[in-house]
Order: C-alpha cells, then sequence, then structure tokens
C-alpha cells in the first residue's frame, strides 16, 4: 500500500517537474516549440516502454478493441498541445505555484460542470461547498499579486 | 515573449483554462483506455500531439525567445510525462482508487511547485510564496478535496 501512496504522490511531482522543464525550454524557445518536444519526446518514451511490455505480455500496444472508441476519444492529443503549451506560458509569468494551484482549480470546477452536464449524481452540498471554497482561494491569491 | 511583464488577469485565466482541458482529456484519454491498453491511450495523444503542434509550428512559425541554445535536460519534460502515466495507472489501480490517486497527485504537485518557485529551480525566476499563497493553496485544496471524495455519489 506505502508503494501506491509513493507512486501517487510521485506521479504529482512528475507533473509539476514536466511542467518545470517545459517551462524551461518556453524560456529559450517559446510555448508551442516547448509542446512540440514535449509530446516527441513523450511520443519515443512511451513508445519504447511499449515495446519493452510488449516482451513481456502479450497484448503491448494495441490490446483490446481500440478502433472501436468512438472518434471523439483521439482529440486528447490536440487538446494536450494546447495544455502544454498554455502551462510552459503561464509558469514564466505567474510562477510554478499559481500555475498549479490555477490548473487545479480550473480542472475542478470544470469537472463539476461536465458532471452536471452529463448528469452525473452527486451530493449538490459537497459540490456547492468545494467551487466555493477553490473560488475564494483564487481570489486570494489573485489580490496577492494585484498589490504587487 | 518576455517574462519580464507583471502578471495580468489573461495570464491567471489562461492557467484557468488549461485546467479544464485535463478535465476534456481525462474524458478522451480514458474513454480510449476503456476500449484499448492503458499504454495505448498514452500513446495515441502524444503521436496526435506532435502531428499537431508539428503543423502549429509550421504554421505559426513562432521565434526563439532567446539566440541561446536550451540546456539539453530542458527537453526531458515528455520523458516526465510518460513516466507520469505508468505511476498513476499502477496507483490508480491499487486501493487508493482514482480518488485517492488524484487527491495525493494534488498534494505531489503542490509541494513540487512551492519547492521549484522559492529555489528557481532550473533556472526559472525565484519567487518566495507569501503567506497569501498559502492561504490561497489551502482553501483550493480544502475545496478540490471536498469535490473529490464527496463530490460525486458512489
Amino acid at each position: 500500500m506505502s508503494l501506491f501512496i509513493i507512486l501517487a504522490i510521485g506521479a504529482g511531482l512528475l507533473v509539476g517537474l514536466s511542467r518545470q522543464l517545459n517551462g524551461r525550454l518556453a524560456l529559450s524557445t517559446n510555448a508551442w516549440e516547448s509542446s512540440f518536444w514535449n509530446h516527441i519526446v513523450g511520443l519515443a518514451f512511451v513508445s519504447l516502454i511499449a515495446l519493452l511490455a510488449s516482451s513481456l505480455f502479450d497484448d503491448g500496444l494495441f490490446g483490446g478493441a481500440p478502433l472501436d472508441a468512438p472518434w471523439w476519444a483521439f482529440l486528447g492529443g490536440p487538446i494536450g498541445v494546447l495544455f502544454i503549451a498554455a502551462g510552459s506560458w503561464a509558469i514564466n509569468r505567474i510562477g510554478a505555484a499559481q500555475t498549479a494551484m490555477l490548473i487545479i482549480a480550473g480542472q475542478m470546477i470544470s469537472g463539476v460542470a461536465i458532471d452536471i452536464a452529463m448528469g452525473v449524481q452527486g451530493q449538490l452540498w459537497a459540490r456547492a461547498l468545494g467551487v466555493a471554497l477553490i473560488l475564494g482561494g483564487m481570489w486570494v491569491t489573485r489580490t496577492a499579486k494585484a498589490k504587487g | 515573449m518576455s517574462t519580464d511583464n507583471p502578471p495580468r488577469f489573461i495570464h491567471y485565466l489562461g492557467a484557468f483554462a488549461a485546467g479544464g482541458l485535463i478535465t476534456l482529456m481525462l474524458l478522451t484519454n480514458g474513454t480510449l483506455a476503456q476500449y484499448g491498453t492503458l499504454l495505448f491511450s498514452s500513446w495515441v495523444p502524444h503521436l496526435t500531439g506532435t502531428v499537431l503542434a508539428i503543423l502549429i509550428l509550421l504554421t505559426l512559425r513562432p521565434t526563439r525567445a532567446a539566440s541561446k541554445r536550451p540546456p539539453l535536460w530542458a527537453y526531458l519534460g515528455g520523458v516526465s510525462g510518460g513516466l507520469t502515466v505508468v505511476a498513476t495507472s499502477a496507483a490508480m489501480n491499487s486501493a487508493l482508487a482514482l480518488s485517492g490517486t488524484i487527491a495525493l497527485g494534488l498534494a505531489g504537485q503542490i509541494v513540487f511547485s512551492l519547492f521549484a518557485d522559492a529555489k528557481g529551480l532550473f533556472e526559472m525566476a525565484q519567487r518566495m510564496p507569501g503567506w497569501r499563497d498559502f492561504a490561497g493553496l489551502a482553501l483550493i485544496t480544502a475545496g478540490a478535496l471536498i469535490l473529490i471524495f464527496y463530490g460525486s455519489a458512489p
């Protein structure tokens, strides 16, 4: 169990590390180029893992019935290009901590919106309180920067 | 692309909107993973993303911000991103489940970002987080935890 806790926290650290590296790359190049390198290096890396994994397991990369997936499920890549570019752009302007907290805020609030739009059952008090706390947190940080 | 500009509303809005993109990616990549393998659900977006990024670079032809080449290690963000997929999928399939994995991931992300700002990690601008940053983080974390653990009925 503790191994999985370390893995889950580690995943978060890796997200921060990735954004810091991409941000550093954008500092010398630009946000779009940073997003390009992130994707092509990531593609090479995931392909390598897939090659290694397919020698261990039978179904490797193309197991299951991936082509049965709806067409829109293949649009994650283009969205990711925009996401990495936006992160690389923001981190050099408002810093790593504020970028992280605003991305988290955006993820959480849009998640609630999508859940409601798709009719996912949820507890109203939790949704209202959660969104209110997040908006309050954004407001507190925002006023900090307005003064200085 | 100057980095000396003071923060403006558009920067905050951009980062907030980027968070919305994660929700969309969870939907697209999560759906792919239901039909294919987990690796496939990471491999496809990297492939289609690379194609789109090339098209964007060819169309917009953005200039480099500095004439000095970036250090080679700055190109490794994609490796870290790829490892994230592996670590997340392993943790998600344990007793932590999706909610626990996301919550702990947020914690890791926040700790890393505070450390990175305080140190000016990787030659980036150093920013000492103030008490308002910590207050904002505490509120956002609390709100996120409530949404993760109580937001949707089981």
